[in-house]
């Protein structure tokens, strides 16, 4: 029992952040609790049935829908629906091309008796004040789709849309968890993002034929962008590792340089010649529905924990932040150590820099501004300890989440701008002050 | 709903938009979002995701880079959401923008250079702009600025306008005080300062005191932000051709109205400046 229990107080102290993760979702759960309509086939349904029900033999009906997926489905499950029951008239566009028709209506005498909506046809001013601007068709019905409750937060489009938008901070965030883990930081994240990003669109437009570049010279654009990243994080852990310059002071200075080069090299403009297929990575959503960016960050969270948790490698990385000295003297070889964190963190920052230019389909210098600073606070709030020595990747992940989830969530309750940057610094104090609480009390 | 997201609510321009929109859209019976994309693009991306996740009726944004926000416009696009453009517009092929709504930019540079003419008199002499060349909106502003100007001097050979220098003011106080320094230390006759907006005229007007120069140079600025007519009044900054965000939160709403009722929308307003003058200033009630 006392085992268990202790098991219990590490997993809380390893993951507590789980919890206030799993708090913030429940509350913006409830407090997004709002009117839904279902929508294509399921509201073509609802409305069949009504009419069928509330109008007598053959009623003259007019479907509106947009000229969009899921409306054009509304639209084509009612007229199956009602063929045969109703005289039916189909509109599918603009609420233009709804008041012209209702304008031939109004001209021609012909009788009206409803005018089935979606969720958001049925919304256009122009239905609201019909008997204004059409006399003669007041007694027309204008339906739409039932509401039910269901809170916008919890749709799955929005879960979807959370994981993808965090995945490049997420992406990064694994390189920095490893590099505060050593007891350094790297705060040139945010620049490398830019300079991937931009490396990446103009390979691809300079030198893999621009919009019409193939698959694979794509990826070896990626891949260049993502190593030459590499190749700055090689430079600052050499900086670090050879003459001992502080963390800080080199990816400061790194973080000016990779800042600058992208400019340089984008000549201060976004590089967009890049084909559509680019999009894959960013948008694109091959397994089950989930993006393929959320995909990555899974696969590189888990190589990630399994390289801290189960090698030696990780181990070291542990040791030389725990202890230094410590470390050295037990034969680790810390600078080979310290040099790798920097590489792989730069390797991380420029892969996130892909997945932006990607999302975005395009490379532009100015992406990537305060990433630094988001991706240290994700490491922070999922509880890595910034003096070195102790933290975990899955924690990160969800350190990162709740950042995301907190912006989200404001974002779907109109929280003002201003008041968004103090809640979400605060909630930053607030859990890192949790997590420090909670683990005196475990202690 | 109305999602709204602007460049940056940092500038009270923008800050006056947004609100105006807010205050419009509530008489129309919307409820209006209002964020800032804090100049970032991707930012933006995800604010106007968001927005179509909560199946807003209508997108208004001022594009961060009009290059980069097209996939998510394009996004918006395909599931029926009309987007809207508030003074920065996004003209790329591909996507599908209902109505833009701006300054008359390329109309204002042009009064800014007849105020400047005015002010330098029969004389003539050199000018220095002070540019922000990565905004559409400030390229045509002094397109109109170096069109008026060139007009002038076709008409009066006598009393010569000549641009000396073109320098990027950044658009901020401390671009603007850098830029106009130079500016001088490389011509030092200059007579007249165009820059493309006011906090960049007030970095240009301290770049001036510091020299001695204040009172042998004219400024011209734009916008008409608070802090500009203010410096008008105290004769610091001699004009502002002045921009009405207030319409252009006031139009978008009904540009949204006018789409949603069927009624056929013009896809770019213009909203023409002002010239606002030392006269103006003493006769506003804004300004104590």
């Amino acid at each position: 029992m006392p085992r268990l229990h202790r098991a219990a107080a590490a997993f809380l102290s390893d993951y507590g952040m789980l919890f206030v993760l799993l708090l913030l979702c429940v509350v913006f759960s409830v407090v997004t609790n709002a009117e839904q309509r279902p929508t294509g086939a399921a509201a073509a349904d609802q409305l069949a049935k009504q009419i069928r029900r509330e109008f007598g033999a053959r009623p003259s009906v007019l479907i509106v829908a947009r000229d969009q997926a899921e409306d054009l489905a509304f639209a084509d499950r009612l007229s199956q629906a009602l063929a045969g029951a109703a005289d039916l008239l189909v509109v599918k566009g603009e609420p233009v091309d709804a008041r012209q028709a209702l304008g031939r209506f109004a001209a021609g005498g012909d009788p009206l008796d409803v005018i089935a909506c979606t969720e958001v046809t049925g919304s256009w001013a122009l239905f609201s004040d019909l008997g204004a601007a059409f006399p003669a068709l007041a007694k027309a019905r204008v339906l739409q789709p039932h509401p039910y409750r269901w809170p916008n937060f919890l749709k799955t489009e929005n879960l979807l849309n959370i994981a993808n938008q965090i995945s490049v901070i997420a992406i990064v965030a694994v390189g920095m968890t490893m590099v505060i883990i050593t007891g350094g930081i790297d705060l040139s994240v945010g620049s490398l993002i830019a300079l991937a990003a931009v490396i990446a669109a103009a390979l691809i437009r300079d030198a893999a034929g621009g919009v019409q570049a193939s698959p694979a010279g794509m990826a070896l654009a990626s891949l260049a962008a993502v190593l030459a990243c590499g190749g700055v994080g090689l430079f600052s852990g050499l900086m670090i590792t050879l003459f001992s310059v502080p963390p800080f002071i080199v990816t400061l200075g790194m973080m000016m340089v990779a800042s600058g080069v992208a400019y340089i090299l984008a000549g201060g403009q976004s590089v967009y010649q890049v084909p559509d297929s680019f999009v894959w990575l960013g948008r694109g959503a091959d397994l089950g529905g989930l993006p393929n960016a959320v995909v990555l960050m899974l696969l590189l969270y888990a190589g990630a924990h399994l390289l801290m948790s189960g090698t030696r490698l990780g181990r070291y990385i542990y040791a030389v932040g725990d202890n230094l000295r410590a470390a050295r003297l037990s034969g680790v070889r810390v600078n080979m150590v310290r040099l790798f964190v920097y590489v792989w963190s730069g390797l991380l920052a420029g892969l996130g820099g892909v997945v932006m230019a990607s999302q975005l389909k395009s490379g532009s210098p100015t992406y990537g501004a305060m990433y630094e600073l988001y991706t240290i606070a994700a490491v922070v709030v999922g509880g890595t300890s910034l003096s070195g020595g102790k933290g975990k990747m899955f924690g990160t992940m969800i350190g990162a989440f709740t950042i995301a989830v907190i912006q989200n969530g404001m974002n779907l309750l109109n929280v003002e701008p201003f008041m968004q940057k103090v809640v979400l610094g605060l909630v930053i104090l607030g859990a890192v002050l949790l997590d420090r609480l909670r683990n005196r009390a475990v202690e | 709903m109305i999602g709204v997201s602007l460049l940056t609510l940092d500038n009270p321009f923008f800050k006056v938009i947004g609100n105006n929109i807010v205050r419009e859209g509530s008489m129309s019976g919307y409820d209006v979002t209002v964020l800032s994309a804090d100049k970032d693009v991707a930012k933006q991306s995800n604010q106007v995701k968001d927005f179509i996740v909560k199946r807003v009726a209508a997108i208004v944004l001022s594009p961060c880079e009009s290059k980069s926000i097209v996939p998510v416009i394009q996004e918006a696009n395909r599931a029926g959401i009309p987007v809207f453009t508030v003074d920065i517009p996004c003209n790329e092929p591909g996507v599908k923008i209902v109505a833009q709504i701006a300054t008359d930019n390329e109309g204002g540079g042009k009064m800014a250079a007849r105020a400047m003419i005015e002010a330098l008199g029969k004389g003539g002499g050199k000018v220095a702009i002070l540019h922000f060349p990565q905004a559409e909106s400030c390229r045509l502003r002094v397109k109109g600025f170096t069109e008026a100007v060139a007009q002038h001097n076709t008409q009066n050979p006598g009393g010569q306008l000549r641009v000396a220098a073109v320098l990027d003011g950044g658009g901020a106080k401390d671009m603007g005080y850098r830029a106009a320094e130079d500016a001088l230390q490389a011509h030092p006759d200059i007579r007249g300062i165009f820059a493309i907006n006011d906090p960049s005229a007030l970095g240009a007007r301290a770049a001036l005191e510091k020299a001695g120069k204040a009172s042998q140079v004219v400024i011209v600025g734009f916008d008409g932000q608070p802090e500009g007519k203010q410096a008008i009044k105290e004769g610091k900054i001699y004009a502002d051709p002045i921009q009405f965000p207030e319409k252009m939160g006031v139009e978008i709403v009904r540009a949204i109205v006018k789409r949603s009722k069927g009624e056929p929308v013009p896809p770019q307003t213009l909203i023409p400046t002002s010239l606002y003058k030392r006269e103006d200033a003493m006769a506003d009630p804004d300004l104590r």
